[in-house]
């Protein structure tokens, strides 16, 4: 929609903003919430007198006393959730604040805040059986896009290479914050008594800002970023705006993901110089662990829910639409043309590499269709992307 | 990798468990690497299609717990298929690979990486039952590369060459 410029009204200042946005918050502090001033003044006044409470010493409700002990890898969560009253993970949250699972929190809660935006709190919208081997497995396998790449032996390429290889990380690099802003976007709903799920969440974001990163540097190495495709844009848009945790999940990490793993892997297989090959590798390994969480943190929601068959079927009604938005990221000439170029070897060899392309969309889409069959979905006779490469159907 | 002098570099044949338990005793000697490449928790069986002097196949299972290889054996069929998955592939197609691997001083030619080799489901083929496990070999590709990779430490024969 277009607006004509004389009739629009000019934007606030940013002084005005800082204004508003400060008077309500000191609206919120004085006028709407005073529990924290009473908590304020108690305390100051056991200051002034002088007196010492020491109410966090009596351990009659705290799970106290047994202590973790660390296992071949280290501490991991497994280990101290092994120790009764900090592994029991609610199937529906009921604490609203940051008091951590397991402390003593009960004869607080009256005078505590509730975090109005935790909406997620079912653990059937957000758990997965491998969360926490997840979280481990991604701390233990963090790289670094500026050392562990060897950049100085990167080669120049002849220039259609080069090209297709630049605008081949221009769309990975499009598309990899939104991969980082999804999670960030949840993880901001989810109550801290999820806290594997959060911080798996937060290994999956510092993920997508490396990807981000080392695609950017290797573009930037090469020549240069190229096309941004509107395309790319309305995929990410339909994940950021998918309307549960788990639609979204299911979007972005077990088809929109998985695809990408698909194509990290034919980016390992193109690449025309070993550096390329390290980067896409290291990649791949990372989106792998997301795709994994995608898959079972859907069948974790199939397998909870109280009424399987709606929740089935709510999902094929997401999927009809979900999956033919994604598409339209896959089938973007800024896209599809450069991995044919570099299937093929070259601009003049394109023809030859579309036939990779179609090959490797049949792995794509198989892949995909089996992903969902794991968690326990079958979306085999509903899947709205054809499973055949359409490359000149209307010729 | 100590330098070894050529003279005194060990040869070993492929296929047979003393290969894969060479390349794990180099794994689990370099750990500190193993340490910055990140846990790879799984059991992988390579099979070699028609690695038996009467062209069967045979299948070796390495099995990776935290950083290191802790158990390499030849198993048969029925236990093979136990494994998290496996890369299935000719005597050729592992013998192109190491050759490629010794060639480079421990670094393939970009057409001879696991990943180059198994991506379009040929000439290594990856069998999993179920894609969880599958995803395994993504998420310790670059461990796994690195494992093979090692075989440029000794000197690999065939005596099944065809």
């Amino acid at each position: 929609m277009s607006v004509r410029v004389q009739d629009m009204s000019p934007l606030p200042t940013v002084a005005n903003l800082d204004d508003e946005g400060l008077a309500q918050y000191e609206a919120t502090y004085t006028s709407r919430f005073k529990i924290w001033a009473e908590v304020l003044e108690r305390n100051v006044e056991n200051i002034h007198r002088g007196s010492y409470s020491l109410h966090w010493m009596n351990t009659d409700k705290a799970n106290w006393g047994k202590r973790a002990k660390p296992s071949s890898r280290g501490m991991t969560y497994t280990d101290i959730n092994r120790i009764r009253g900090y592994g029991d993970v609610p199937d529906k949250a009921e604490w609203f604040n940051f008091a951590p699972r397991g402390s003593v929190r009960e004869p607080y809660r009256h005078e505590m805040p509730v975090i109005e935006e935790y909406t997620v709190v079912d653990k059937g919208e957000l758990w997965a059986d491998n969360i926490i081997t997840l979280y481990e497995e991604a701390k233990a396998r963090q790289w670094n896009a500026t050392r562990d790449i060897a950049w100085d032996e990167l080669e120049a390429l002849p220039d259609d290479l080069e090209k297709a290889t630049c605008q081949l990380c221009t769309f990975l690099t499009e598309i990899e914050f939104a991969a980082g802003d999804f999670p960030a976007k949840w993880m901001y709903r989810i109550p801290q008594d999820f806290l594997e799920v959060k911080s798996f969440l937060a290994t999956q974001i510092m993920d997508e800002a490396r990807h981000q990163e080392v695609f950017r540097k290797r573009a930037i190495a090469g020549g240069g970023l190229l096309h941004a495709a509107p395309g790319f844009e309305w995929a990410l848009t339909s994940i950021l705006n998918a309307p549960t945790h788990t639609m979204g999940t299911f979007l972005l990490n077990l088809l929109g993901e998985g695809l990408v793993l698909s194509i990290f892997r034919s980016g390992e297989m193109i690449a025309k110089t070993h550096v390329d090959k390290e980067i896409f590798r290291r990649c791949l390994q990372d989106e792998a662990r997301h795709v994994s969480y995608g898959v079972l943190e859907f069948k974790n929601y199939l397998d909870t829910h109280p009424n399987r068959a709606a929740a089935e079927e709510q999902m094929h009604r997401f999927c009809d639409i979900g999956e033919q938005v994604v598409l339209s990221a896959f089938v973007e000439p800024a896209l599809i043309e450069p991995m044919a170029i570099l299937l093929g070897g070259g601009l003049k060899k394109i023809d030859q590499g579309m036939d990779g392309v179609a090959h490797m969309w049949r792995m794509f889409i198989g892949e995909y269709l089996q992903r969902c069959k794991a968690a326990g979905f079958d979306r085999s006779a509903r899947c709205t992307i054809p499973t055949e490469f359409p490359w000149g159907a209307a010729a | 990798m100590s330098a070894v002098r050529e003279d005194q570099r060990e040869t070993l044949a492929f296929p047979d468990s003393g290969w894969f338990e060479a390349l794990a005793r180099l794994m689990n000697t370099n750990r500190a690497r193993q340490e910055q490449l990140g846990y790879i928790d799984c059991s992988v069986v390579f099979t070699i299609t028609d690695g038996s002097a009467d062209r069967l196949p045979r299948h070796f299972q390495v099995t990776f717990e935290e950083f290191s290889a802790v158990d390499v054996r030849e198993v048969d069929a029925a236990a093979a298929v136990q494994a998290d998955f496996a890369l299935e592939a000719s005597l050729a197609t592992w013998r192109a690979m190491i050759e490629s691997i010794a060639a480079g001083g421990g670094r393939p030619a970009l057409d001879q990486s696991l990943n180059y080799l198994s991506h379009m489901g040929t000439p290594i083929t990856l069998v999993a039952p179920d894609p969880i496990r599958s995803d395994l070999y993504y998420r310790y590709n670059q461990s796994l590369q690195e494992f093979v990779n090692a075989s440029c430490a000794f000197d690999t024969e065939f005596p099944l060459a065809r």
